[in-house]
C-alpha cells in the first residue's frame, strides 16, 4: 500500500501532533536523533486499519491517554537482586549507571559510539519509517548502550516501571555484541496506569556471539506498550528473544530479525495472554540474507473474555539463502467464544534447497486431555489450570533464570 | 551437471493448444462503456432484471479500484482496448450438433474434446464455449429426462429466467471486487445447471472454454443449483491460442447447495501462459465461490492449474448450513514467468461445518507461485473444524513459493489446524528411481505426481489420467 | 558354485572414489563371475555401502581412478536407470520412502523397463498383477503393501523385503544387496535369504553386503572379502566369515598394520 504523502488526520494523528508540541526542544546527546524524528512524524500517518499490517491492530485507545512525555519515573516495586544479578534501574531521572558496578565484559558506549552505531540496524531491517520506531526516536533522551565483550558471567536485568503515572515513557537500548561475546538480559516493563511505553531495542551479534533477551511485560488494563527489536545477526552468532506480555490494554510486539549472511542460529519464544477487551499483537520478521540460517520459532497465545490476539509471521528466505532451515509454530487458545484470534504466517521461499515448515493451531483445551486428567480425579477447573500453565511453559521455562524472581509471573494466569 | 540443474531443463514444454481457428467472427468494437454493457444484453436478448443487474454492476465498478493485495507484477489493463463480445458468425443457434460449423466442431475435436455424439466421451455431457458464446451443449435431452438442466447461461435466462434470477449474483454479488464487478457487467456465456431434488446428475457435466481471438477478454459466468439431496460432478477445461498480448479471462462462477446436496466442480485449467520470457498469455482473475447454505450440503473445489501468465483465484465456500463441508485440493503448477496467487477461503458460519484444504505448489523457472488462504470460524461456529495441508515443491533456485495462510477463529469449540511445508526432489529419491530403471524424466515426473497424489486423487476418474499427463506434459523437455 | 571359466560380470580395477572431495574408496579390487555369491564385510565406515552407490551410479560419488567392466563394458559412463536396465541391481541399505509414489505403479514401470532392455513384451496393468503376486510369495509380503507409497511408513525389516521383491522382479544379473539382512526379524530372515538363494543360478551373481554370520549361514557364499578403509584387504572362503566372527576385525588391523610397515 503506497503511504499517501498527505498526512490523514486520526484521532491519533491529533494526538501525537499533540505530545510533539508538548515535547521538550531536542537536547542532549540524542537531540540530532529526535528532531530528525519529530520532523518525520509530521509527515507519517499514524498506523490505520486499512494498513494490512494494521488490519487487526487499532491503537485507537492510545490517543486517549495524555499526549505527554513522562520525565522520570518512580522506584520500580521489585524483587530484592541476588547480587548474581546486575540490575539497571530506567527512567527514574538518576543515571542508571549510577552506584551499580557492571559485570566484567560490559561497558556503556560512549555518546561518540551511540551516534555512530544507533539506528544502523534499522536501515537494514527495513523498520525505518514505521510509526512505533519514530515514535520512540522522537521521545527517547537517553540511550542504553552496552558492549558487550567475552562472556558475561551475570545476567542483566533492566527494569522499567511506568508506574500509574500519565503520559507516555520512552526506552531506547542499543547492544553491541562483539565476537564471541555472551549475554543474558531479562527486559522487565511494568505498568499499573493510564501510560504509553515505547520500547526500542537493537542488537548486534557478532560472528559467535551469543544474546539470550527475555522481555517480561505485565501491564494495566489501561496500559499500552509498543515493543520494536531490532536485532542484526552475523553468522555463527546466536540468538534467543522469548518474550512474556500479559495485562495491558493494547500491545503490539514488533522482534525482526536479520541474519546479515546467513549461517546464524535464531530462536523466538512468544507468549501473550489476553483477556477482559485487551488486544495483543505480535508482528515477526525474519529474513536470512545468506545460506545455512536456522530458525525455531514458536508463537502461542492464550485469548479469555472479550480479548483479541493477533500473530503475523514474517519469514523470508531469498535466493541467496539456500540451506536455510526455518520452522515456524503458532499455537492459540481460544478460551471464551467473545474472545478472538487472528494468525498469519507469512513464508516467502525462492531458494529450492531449503527446509521450510510451518504450522498454525487454534483452538480450546483439548477435550481427551482434560478428561484423561478428570479420570485421574482432578476436577475440570483444576485440570484447566493444569494444562493452561503447561501450554504457557513451555515459553516461560524459556525466559532468562532471573525472571523467576518475578513474582507476577506467579499471578500470570490469574484470571484466565 | 547435477540432477538439480537437470530438472530445471526439464519443466518447459511446447503449448500443444495455441493454435487459432480461422473462422469468421462477429464482433463489438473495443471498449467500455454504459451503451457497450447495453448492446451486450440487446445482443443477447435479455430480460429487463438482467439488464438492471449488469448496470448496477458497472456503475459500482466505475467506483472501483483494481486490487493490488496479492502483489501480483502486471501492467495496468487498458480497459477500453479490449473486447467484450465476440461470436463466430453462425446463423441462429443451433438444435442440433449436425447443424454447428464444421470448423468448430474441428476445433475442439484438435483439443480433444469431441462434440459429435458418436465419438463424444460417453457419460459426460459437454457445453462448449468459443470466445463469448457456448456452440454446443451436448446431452441435453438425456439430462432433461432426468429433470436435470444443463445449459448456456444465455439459454438458461430465456428458458429458465425465474431460476436465473433467483440465484444469479447471490453467492458472489455484483459488487463483491473488482474483477466480479466487471464481470457481472459484461459477462457474455458460461454454462447453467440446475439439479431438481433429490436427483443424482446420471453424468458428469463439462464445460469447455476456448479463446480465439487476440483482443477479446472472456467473461464467463456459471452457476450451478443443486437442489435438496441432489449431487453432481461438473468439470470445466480451457485452452487458449498462443499471442503475444495479453488476454484477459475474468471469471465468476457460483454455486449453491441446499440441505444434503453436493456440488463436486474440478478445473484443468490450462491457459496459454505466454513464452519463456512472460510475453503474451493469460490474465486469469476468477472469481469462484459455493454457498453451502443447505444442512450437510457439501462443496467440493479441486483445480489443477497450469496455464495463463496470471492467475489470481480463490475458490471459497461460504458454510452456512449446519454440518455443512467444503473441500479444496489444489495443484498449481508455474514456469518462466508465470504468477499464480490462488488459494481458498472457508467461512465457517453454522454449527459443525468441516472443511478441508490440501494444495500443492510446484515453482519452477523465474516463476513465483503463492497459496493465500483464509480460514474464518465465526461466532456460531460450534464444534466446527477445519484442516489445512500446503506443500510447495521448488525446482531450481530462482522460482518463489510463498504461503500466506489467514486464520481467525472467534469459536472456542472450533478448531483449526494447518500445516506447510517445503522440499524439492530430493537427489536420493531420483537414484532410488532411476537405479530401478526408470529414466531421469519419468523419475521426475513421477515423483512430483507422487507429490500432487491427494490432489487427483480427487478428480473424475477420466481427468485424473489426464491431469497427470498435462503435468508430465509441462515438465518434459530437452535434458541437458 | 565357482567355475574359473563361467564369463565374468563384472570386474573392479584399482577403484577410488570420493564426495565432496573427501577420498573414500582407495583402490578397490573386484571380479565377479557368474554363478558366484560373494560376501563383502568390514567395519562401520569402512566403505562398503559407498562402493555399492559408486556402482549403481549415485551422482554423489565421483570416480577418481579405476575402472569398472560391466561384463566387459564399461560401466562407469551410464546412468543409474541405465545400469537398472542391464540387470545390475543394487538392494539399498536405506530405502528412500517416496511420498505419494503407488508402490504397485513404480514396481510396475520398473519392471517395464528391464523387460523392455531384455527384449520381452511389456506387461499391462492386469498382467503385471498377476506376475507380482507370483512374487510377493517369493518375499511373503502383504499385497497390501502394493496399494502403498513406495516405502512410506514401511517398516525397516518390510522396506527390506520390498527390496527383495524389486529384485524378484527385475532378475537381474548382478545383485548387490546391501545389508539386506539387518532389521529383519527370524522368520523374515529365512524368507528373505531363501528368495535370494531362489532366484541365484549359473547366470547371474550376488554381492552380499553384511555384518553377520547368521546371513552366511542361510546363504552360502563361495567368496568373502573384508573391506577396511576403502579398499579390499583380506579376500578368502566362508572360513574367513566364521574367523571374523570369532576374532572381531582387529586381527585384520594388525595384519594391516605390518603390511604398511613394509
Ligand atoms: N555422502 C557422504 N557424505 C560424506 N561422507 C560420506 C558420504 N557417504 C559416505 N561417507 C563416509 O564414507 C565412509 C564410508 O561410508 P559407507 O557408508 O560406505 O560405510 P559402510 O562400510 O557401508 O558402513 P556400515 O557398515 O555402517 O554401513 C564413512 O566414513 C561415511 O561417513
Ligand atoms: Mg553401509
Amino acid at each position: 500500500m503506497v503511504e499517501s504523502p498527505i498526512k490523514n488526520s486520526s484521532a491519533l494523528d491529533d494526538w501525537c501532533e499533540r505530545l510533539l508540541h508538548s515535547l521538550e526542544a531536542p537536547s542532549g546527546p540524542m537531540a540530532a536523533c529526535q528532531a530528525q524524528s519529530r520532523n518525520q512524524l509530521e509527515t507519517l500517518s499514524a498506523p490505520h486499519r486499512r494498513q494490512e499490517a494494521w488490519r487487526f491492530c487499532d491503537l485507537a485507545p492510545i490517543a486517549e491517554l495524555e499526549p505527554r512525555q513522562i520525565r522520570s519515573l518512580g522506584e520500580p516495586s521489585a524483587p530484592s537482586v541476588s547480587d548474581q544479578v546486575t540490575r539497571l534501574v530506567l527512567g527514574t531521572g538518576q543515571d542508571p549507571f549510577a552506584g551499580v558496578t557492571l559485570p566484567k565484559g560490559l561497558s556503556p558506549l560512549s555518546d561518540a559510539e551511540l551516534k555512530h552505531s544507533l539506528g544502523q540496524t534499522f536501515n537494514l531491517a527495513t523498520s525505518k519509517g514505521q510509526w512505533p520506531v519514530a515514535l520512540n526516536q522522537a521521545i527517547a533522551s537517553q540511550v542504553i548502550g552496552l558492549r558487550v565483550r567475552g562472556t558475561v558471567d551475570n545476567p542483566l536485568e533492566l527494569v522499567c516501571d511506568a508506574g500509574a503515572d500519565r503520559g507516555v515513557f520512552a526506552v531506547r537500548v542499543l547492544l553491541l555484541l562483539e565476537e564471541k561475546a555472551k549475554l543474558e538480559l531479562l527486559q522487565v516493563q511494568l505498568s499499573s496506569g493510564a501510560n504509553l511505553t515505547s520500547v526500542l531495542v537493537e542488537a548486534h551479534l557478532q560472528s559467535e556471539a551469543k544474546l539470550r533477551h527475555g522481555l517480561l511485560a505485565f501491564g494495566h488494563p489501561q496500559a499500552a506498550l509498543l515493543a520494536h527489536l531490532d536485532v542484526e545477526q552475523e553468522p555463527s552468532s546466536d540468538v534467543s528473544l522469548v518474550s512474556v506480555c500479559q495485562g495491558w490494554g493494547v500491545i503490539r510486539h514488533e522482534p525482526q530479525l536479520i541474519q546479515l549472511n546467513g549461517g546464524a542460529k535464531s530462536q523466538l519464544r512468544a507468549l501473550q495472554l489476553v483477556q477482559a477487551n485487551q488486544l495483543a499483537d505480535t508482528h515477526s520478521c525474519v529474513r536470512f540474507n545468506g545460506p545455512e540460517g536456522t530458525l525455531d520459532q514458536l508463537h502461542k497465545a492464550v485469548a479469555a473474555g472479550h480479548g483479541r490476539s493477533v500473530f503475523n509471521g514474517v519469514v523470508q528466505v531469498p535466493r541467496e539463502a539456500q540451506r536455510t532451515d526455518a520452522a515456524q509454530l503458532s499455537r492459540s487458545l481460544l478460551l471464551s467464544d467473545r474472545a478472538r484470534i487472528d494468525t498469519k504466517p507469512e513464508l516467502e521461499i525462492v531458494a529450492d534447497d531449503v527446509k521450510c515448515a510451518h504450522g498454525a493451531t487454534v483452538s480450546r483445551l483439548q477435550p481427551e486431555a482434560l478428561f484423561y486428567l478428570q479420570s485421574r480425579g482432578i476436577s475440570p477447573d483444576q485440570a484447566a489450570q493444569l494444562l493452561l500453565r503447561a501450554f504457557c511453559d513451555e515459553v516461560i521455562c524459556m525466559l532468562p533464570s532471573t525472571a523467576g524472581a518475578w513474582r507476577p509471573l506467579a499471578r500470570l494466569l490469574d484470571g484466565v | 551437471m547435477t540432477s538439480q540443474s537437470h530438472v530445471g531443463q526439464l519443466v518447459s514444454q511446447p503449448y500443444k493448444y495455441g493454435f487459432v481457428t480461422e473462422i469468421e467472427t462477429e464482433k463489438i468494437p473495443k471498449g467500455l462503456d454504459e451503451d457497450v454493457v447495453r448492446l451486450i444484453s440487446e445482443k443477447k436478448n435479455e430480460p429487463q432484471f438482467l439488464l438492471d443487474f449488469r448496470i448496477r454492476a458497472y456503475r459500482h465498478w466505475l467506483k472501483l479500484q483494481a486490487p493490488d493485495w496479492a502483489g501480483l507484477g502486471y501492467p495496468p489493463i487498458d480497459y477500453q482496448d479490449i473486447v467484450y463480445y465476440a461470436a463466430p458468425k453462425q446463423k441462429e443457434k443451433k438444435n442440433s450438433l449436425d447443424e454447428v460449423d464444421p470448423t468448430l466442431l474441428e476445433t475442439f475435436d484438435k483439443l480433444g474434446i469431441p462434440l459429435s455424439e458418436q465419438k463424444r466421451l460417453s457419460n459426460v455431457a459437454v457445453d462448449a464455449v468459443f470466445d463469448s458464446v457456448s456452440i454446443a451443449t451436448t446431452y441435453k435431452e438425456k439430462l432433461a429426462e432426468h429433470g436435470v438442466v444443463f445449459c448456456s447461461i444465455t439459454d438458461a435466462v430465456n428458458e429458465y429466467p425465474e431460476l436465473v434470477r433467483r440465484y444469479l449474483g447471490t453467492v458472489v454479488p455484483s459488487n463483491d471486487n473488482y474483477f466480479a464487478a466487471l464481470n457481472s457487467a459484461v459477462f457474455s456465456d458460461g454454462s447453467f445447471v440446475f439439479i431438481p431434488r433429490g436427483v443424482e446428475c446420471p453424468m458428469e457435466l463439462s464445460s469447455y472454454f476456448r479463446i480465439n481471438s487476440g483482443d477479446i477478454g472472456q467473461f464467463e459466468r456459471t452457476l450451478i443449483v443443486a437442489e435438496e439431496g441432489a449431487s453432481v460432478s461438473y468439470l470445466e477445461g480451457c485452452t487458449a491460442p498462443m499471442f503475444d498480448t495479453n488476454t484477459l479471462h475474468a471469471a465468476v462462477v457460483e454455486l449453491v447447495a441446499l440441505d444434503d446436496a453436493s456440488i463436486k466442480y474440478s478445473t484443468v485449467q490450462n491457459w496459454y501462459a505466454g513464452d519463456e520470457n512472460g510475453v503474451g498469455g493469460i490474465y486469469n482473475f476468477v472469481t469462484k465461490r459455493g454457498h453451502c447454505c443447505g444442512e450437510r450440503s457439501k462443496i467440493s473445489w479441486s483445480q489443477v492449474e497450469t496455464g495463463s501468465a496470471i492467475t489470481w483465484k480463490y475458490p471459497s465456500c461460504i458454510l452456512q448450513g449446519a454440518d455443512s463441508v467444503g473441500e479444496f485440493y489444489s495443484v498449481a503448477l508455474t514456469n518462466h514467468r508465470q504468477q499464480a496467487d490462488t488459494g481458498t477461503k472457508m467461512i465457517h458460519l453454522g454449527p459443525r461445518t468441516r472443511s478441508t484444504i490440501v494444495s500443492k505448489g510446484i515453482s519452477a523457472g523465474h516463476s513465483a507461485n503463492s497459496y493465500r488462504g483464509l480460514v474464518q470460524m465465526g461466532p456460531k461456529a460450534v464444534n466446527a473444524k477445519n484442516y489445512s495441508q500446503c506443500d510447495s515443491m521448488l525446482i531450481g533456485d530462482q522460482a518463489g513459493a510463498n504461503t500466506y495462510p489467514y486464520i481467525r477463529s472467534q469459536q472456542p469449540d472450533a478448531s483449526i489446524e494447518h500445516e506447510a511445508s517445503t522440499c524439492r526432489i530430493s537427489e536420493d529419491q531420483l537414484f532410488y528411481l532411476q537405479s530401478r530403471g526408470i529414466d531421469f524424466e519419468a523419475a521426475i515426473s513421477m515423483i512430483v505426481s507422487g507429490f500432487c497424489r491427494d490432489v487427483f486423487s480427487q478428480l473424475p476418474m477420466e481427468f485424473a489420467a489426464e491431469a497427470d499427463k498435462l503435468l508430465a506434459l509441462k515438465l518434459e523437455g530437452s535434458v541437458g | 558354485m565357482i567355475s574359473l571359466d563361467a564369463p565374468v560380470l563384472i570386474e573392479i580395477r584399482d577403484l577410488c572414489a570420493c564426495v565432496d572431495d573427501q577420498p573414500i574408496l582407495n583402490g578397490v579390487n573386484l571380479t565377479i563371475r557368474a554363478g558366484e555369491i560373494h560376501a563383502l564385510m568390514g567395519r562401520n565406515g569402512s566403505g562398503k555401502s559407498t562402493l555399492s552407490k559408486v556402482l549403481a551410479g549415485h551422482p554423489a560419488y565421483k570416480v577418481t581412478e579405476g575402472s569398472v567392466l560391466y561384463r566387459g563394458e564399461d560401466l562407469l559412463p551410464l546412468e543409474p536407470d541405465e545400469r537398472s536396465r542391464i540387470g545390475l541391481f543394487l538392494g539399498f541399505q536405506y530405502p528412500v520412502e517416496i511420498p505419494g509414489v503407488s508402490n504397485l505403479e513404480f514396481l510396475r514401470v520398473s519392471t517395464n523397463a528391464r523387460r523392455l532392455e531384455q527384449g520381452l513384451e511389456e506387461l499391462d496393468t492386469f498382467a503385471f498383477e498377476d506376475f507380482v503376486r507370483e512374487r510377493l510369495g517369493l518375499v511373503q509380503m502383504d499385497p497390501a503393501f502394493l496399494d502403498r507409497s513406495v516405502n512410506e511408513g514401511f517398516s525397516g525389516g518390510e522396506k527390506k523385503r520390498n527390496e527383495i521383491l524389486q529384485m524378484a522382479l527385475l532378475e537381474p544379473l548382478v545383485a548387490i544387496l546391501d545389508e539386506t539382512d539387518s532389521g529383519l526379524d527370524i522368520d523374515a530372515l529365512r524368507i528373505v535369504s531363501g528368495g535370494v538363494n531362489q532366484l541365484a543360478n549359473v547366470d547371474n551373481a550376488t554381492l552380499l553386503i553384511t555384518h553377520y554370520q547368521r546371513l552366511l549361514d542361510l546363504i552360502k557364499p563361495d567368496y568373502v572379502h573384508v573391506m577396511a578403509a576403502g579398499r579390499i584387504v583380506r579376500s578368502g572362503d566362508k572360513a574367513l566369515a566364521l574367523e571374523l566372527e570369532q576374532r572381531g576385525y582387529e586381527w585384520v588391523d594388525r595384519e594391516l598394520d605390518a603390511l604398511e610397515m613394509t
